[in-house]
């Protein structure tokens, strides 16, 4: 047990964090209801990011480090797919974005306007599709991620990749740390906000109804982040199945809160909180949401 | 970053569940249906610290000049983990282990580590914790039993509460203050630590009837209590840099968590004998429980690992105790609501649990000061401007 970084994760970090400081967009000027940077994911994916879990001596661990680290900025990236996902199946290195579907093809997709392929799972199987982009039709939404629905839904091409509980559980881990990210930046902005914010004379983060609620954020921030991490360690079903269902467990009251502390200015497009909190609750309804994962988490702790 | 236990670590756990096994009678559960400070458990805790004395397991994290092995800060937390979910079997003695004699090793006489340090290492020492005041809890500085210094030592009076394991303890860790010459109530400069025989002449201990167990809270009262001058712990004016090198070593606490996750085990092997598991609802509701616990031991090792590398403290430990309070609280909903028949006579180790949780979020400070703190110092939040 030994929760300090390595010299190569620490090195790893580092060097993602000059890449975010060189290309990353800074917090967008004009209202957006998501950020989607195409030119940083490029830039990310080329330098190898992405891939780190394929490389000897590092594993989902390292890529959850970074995922993690890349959530937490104001613009997405598809990051958690490729990096955390698809090293566990056959899909080759490069073959990117991804976007993580829902079984019936009708429903809409996270990032499926930018993707290149569509993992879904089928029959216990994953299977992935390759994405026409003239077959994507872009959703509009509040959800915080670039999301679409295929036009048509024959014929497509796929092919088998893995087992769908491979992809699960995958899929669970990559959850979990996307929400550790949104979720540490959120609690920073708004901690940032109530510090400046004066009402009754001083600052509302000294009004202790708002102290509390923020530290149990903060809690609920810090506990989805080291499960998640030991999730990704570990890969195991009970470990993923437990760092996703805590995470969307608390999303609900933790957004709540979040939007609360900030009043009417936290429902503006203007102050960029949403594309933190909105990622969020799109995360919350994945996998059969808070539910699906409790159940998931007992059985494979204890057997059906 | 590494999140396994090492082969050595593991059997060590093994050893210290073989040393439980072959130690804890048979009866065991019933014996610590009442709790640490019952009648029945600090009677037992005597024999089983003495035991544990002899399996050289009581005091492995002392150093080895007071009779320890300078055992790693995770080994100290594996044998917490295994005795708290045993049922914490060492009873009142665990805060010896813990702080009581690692305070004196740091800051009392030769003559006091002489008294005091044998009859702990035999595991035969009862303590008591003489912090809590009627109106001093959490507040811990706003304390008012006085020490008022006469030749050859203090003349204590006032009123301590809440204080477990004080019907059966031989000496009081009492904090008290020397009052100001002209009667005010000085600052935190002027409290003092004295080491009081708890058969002293003046001593009154009531316990309280509560929901907790037996003997877990007294008051007592001291009456014009004489207490030699070479009973007091440190300087004047030390206090409180004792009171924090205390915090310290308990900032880790106790792994409150362990105790929930193996009684939420028993409740699913009960569930599922009894044909009540295949229900959805329930699996989700006990996967939601195991959330909590396993959120907490997250936290908590976290601080273990920061203390096992020498990290200073941080306020990391106050988010720690948070999600300890929603873990006990989660998994005592979980069993009120699934096993009610626990609560009904049915299953003693469940009642000890339930009177566990339900104390969680009260013992060893409010939870909502350790919100306070952790705004205050983690998310560094303005503090709340005082009243004038």
């Amino acid at each position: 047990m030994n929760f300090a970084l390595t010299e190569d994760q620490m090195s790893t970090l580092a060097g993602l964090d000059q890449l975010i400081d060189a290309v990353a967009p800074p917090a967008p000027t004009e209202p957006c209801p998501f950020y989607h940077s195409a030119n940083f994911d490029r830039a990310v994916a080329e330098a190898g990011y992405l891939d780190i879990a394929r490389e000897d001596g590092f594993g989902a661990l390292d890529a959850a480090l970074i995922t993690e680290r890349l959530a937490r900025l104001p613009c997405v990236i598809e990051a958690a797919a490729s990096s955390i996902v698809a090293p566990a199946l056959a899909i080759p290195a490069g073959t990117r974005p991804l976007a993580l579907g829902a079984t019936d093809l009708r429903h809409a997709s996270r990032f499926l306007p930018v993707a290149q392929v569509l993992l879904i799972e089928r029959h216990d199987q994953a299977l992935m599709i390759e994405v026409d982009q003239a077959n994507v039709e872009p959703v509009e939404t509040l959800m915080a991620y670039p999301y679409g629905r295929l036009k048509t839904r024959e014929p497509l091409k796929t092919r088998v990749v893995g087992d769908g509980a491979t992809l699960r559980r995958r899929w669970r881990i990559a959850l979990a740390v996307e929400a550790a990210g949104c979720m540490a930046a959120g609690v920073a902005q708004v901690v940032e906000y109530v510090k400046t914010r004066q009402a009754f004379g001083r600052p509302l983060g000294a009004f202790q109804a708002v102290q509390h609620r923020l530290a149990m954020a903060a809690e609920i921030a810090e506990s989805t982040k080291w499960l998640a991490w030991r999730a990704a360690w570990s890969d195991s079903e009970d470990d993923a199945a437990l760092a996703a269902g805590f995470a969307q467990a608390r999303i609900a009251s933790l957004t709540y809160d979040l939007h609360q502390f900030c009043g009417a200015m936290g429902l503006t497009l203007e102050f960029p909180l949403h594309l933190w909190t909105y990622r969020l609750r799109a995360l919350a309804g994945e996998l059969g949401g808070a539910s699906a994962q409790g159940r998931a988490a007992a059985i494979a702790t204890w057997g059906s | 970053m590494e999140f396994g236990w090492s082969d050595d670590e593991r059997a060590y756990r093994d050893r210290v569940r073989e040393v439980l096994k072959r130690t804890l009678p048979v009866d065991w559960e019933r014996i610590a249906v009442h709790g640490p400070g019952s009648d029945a458990q600090t009677q037992f805790s005597r024999i089983f610290c003495a035991a544990l004395a002899k399996e050289h397991l009581l005091i492995t994290h002392w150093p080895k000049a007071f009779g320890g092995d300078d055992e790693t800060v995770w080994r100290q937390f594996i044998m917490a983990e295994e005795l708290w979910a045993a049922g914490e079997p060492r009873g009142p003695q665990y805060m010896n282990v813990n702080w009581v004699g690692p305070v004196l090793m740091q800051f009392g006489t030769e003559a006091q580590m002489d008294k005091y340090l044998p009859p702990i290492r035999a595991g035969q020492a009862i303590w008591c914790q003489g912090f809590s005041e009627p109106s001093a809890g959490s507040d811990l500085a706003a304390l008012r039993t006085s020490a008022v210094p006469v030749d050859g030592g203090y003349r204590v009076t006032g009123v301590k509460v809440w204080t477990s394991y004080a019907r059966h303890a031989d000496t009081c860790f009492l904090l008290a203050r020397i009052p100001s010459t002209n009667g005010t109530v000085r600052g935190k400069g002027s409290i003092i630590i004295l080491l009081v025989d708890m058969r002293s002449p003046g001593i009154l201990v009531k316990p309280i009837p509560s929901l907790v167990g037996e003997g877990d809270i007294h008051e007592v009262f001291f009456n014009e209590v004489f207490v030699p001058a070479q009973e007091r712990l440190g300087a004047e004016g030390q206090a409180w840099e004792i009171i924090q090198f205390l915090l310290q070593h308990e900032r880790v606490g106790i792994p409150r968590y362990e105790f929930s996750r193996r009684i939420l085990d028993r409740a699913v092997a009960n569930l599922k004998a009894t044909g009540r598991w295949s229900d959805p609802t329930v699996q989700d509701r006990a996967g939601r429980a195991l959330m909590l616990c396993e959120a907490a031991r997250m936290l908590v090792y976290h601080i273990v690992d920061a203390k096992a590398r020498a990290l200073a403290a941080d306020a990391f430990g106050s988010l720690a105790r948070w999600a300890i309070v929603q873990a006990d609280n989660g998994v005592n909903e979980f069993l009120t609501e699934f096993v009610p028949e626990g609560l009904l006579g049915e299953d003693p180790v469940q009642q000890a649990h339930h009177q566990r949780a339900i104390v969680a979020g009260v013992a060893s400070g409010a939870a909502e000061i350790q919100l306070n703190l952790a705004a205050q110092r983690w998310l560094e939040l303005p503090r709340e401007p005082r009243r004038s």
